[in-house]
């Protein structure tokens, strides 16, 4: 039987679409019977939507530094 | 619109249009820097990515695109920084010391249950999470604080959506260990929002 300690690798592996169609049913098997792992995969849904967007941009003028030193090298 | 601008991209990259590449500059540059900071240190990761870039300038024209340009970029900046480590006698430690556990490992009763379950959150989509200023000011603070070797892997995993499978390759390190690597860094972020939903406070 899966255990709610297991759930945080396992919902991991059930958003990164890496998983045997027999841990996913034990998994959705748990989910059904738990409600705070089902809070836990829900959540760690949101965060892992809001990471994409946390990257940095780099400053023009790190851009420029690139750039001129592209024109010393040419 | 012009032939030039007609063209596919890369193989106006490969004949060498500047414009191309200083395009291709301005938007990876700011992702290539984030990788090569999880290496080295403001200056020197700036200068490691600037190498890296001149290197790509050079190189372009033997691209083959067996790979996704973002990766063959990638991949370039690493090893410019693992060759600087090397030169400096230093290294990346991309292992995973068994000392160390996920944040969540408190949180389990020995029969496996939730011994202090997930608390709610306020937000319930990224956009509503991203709204709140001072989180997002918080995940980025923990993000730079978590060791060098979780922060790279998810920053090329979560935040690049770089492949899984390019990850392990670029890196040189196995699956499973990529594997742990990314989770201790997301049980560490899904701890510090859950803190900061509690308390309010980073």
């Amino acid at each position: 039987m899966l255990k709610c300690r297991d759930v945080p690798q396992h919902a991991e592996q059930l958003l990164a679409g890496d998983m045997t169609p027999g841990q996913r049913f034990s998994l959705r098997m748990h989910l059904l019977m738990c409600h705070h792992c089902r809070r836990y995969l829900r959540q760690l849904r949101v965060l892992m939507g809001a990471l994409p967007q946390v990257a940095e941009d780099s400053t023009d003028e790190e851009v420029r530094r690139v750039l001129d030193r592209l024109d010393r090298q040419a | 619109m012009t032939d030039a601008d007609a063209k596919d991209p890369l193989a106006r990259l490969q004949e060498g249009d500047r414009a191309a590449f200083d395009q291709l500059v301005r938007r990876h540059h700011g992702a290539l820097l984030a990788v090569a900071r999880s290496f080295l240190s403001g200056g020197d990761a700036e200068e490691a990515v600037q190498d890296a870039w001149i290197s790509a300038h050079r190189n372009i024209s033997r691209f083959e695109g067996r790979s996704a340009l973002k990766t063959w970029l990638t991949r370039i900046v690493i090893n410019e920084c693992k060759m600087r480590l090397r030169k400096a006698g230093r290294e990346i430690n991309l292992d995973i010391s068994s000392d160390e556990q996920d944040a969540l490992v408190d949180r389990f009763k020995d029969n496996g249950h939730w011994r202090r379950p997930p608390v709610a959150w306020e937000f319930s989509t990224p956009e509503q999470l991203l709204e709140e200023k001072d989180l997002q000011r918080c995940l980025k603070h923990h993000l730079h604080a978590m060791p060098e070797n979780q922060r790279l892997v998810l920053e090329l995993r979560d935040i690049q959506g770089h492949g899984f499978d390019d990850i392990c390759n670029m890196l040189d390190i196995s699956a499973s260990n990529a594997r742990v690597l990314l989770h201790r860094a997301r049980t560490t972020l899904f701890a510090m929002v859950e803190h900061y939903q509690e308390t309010g406070e980073c």
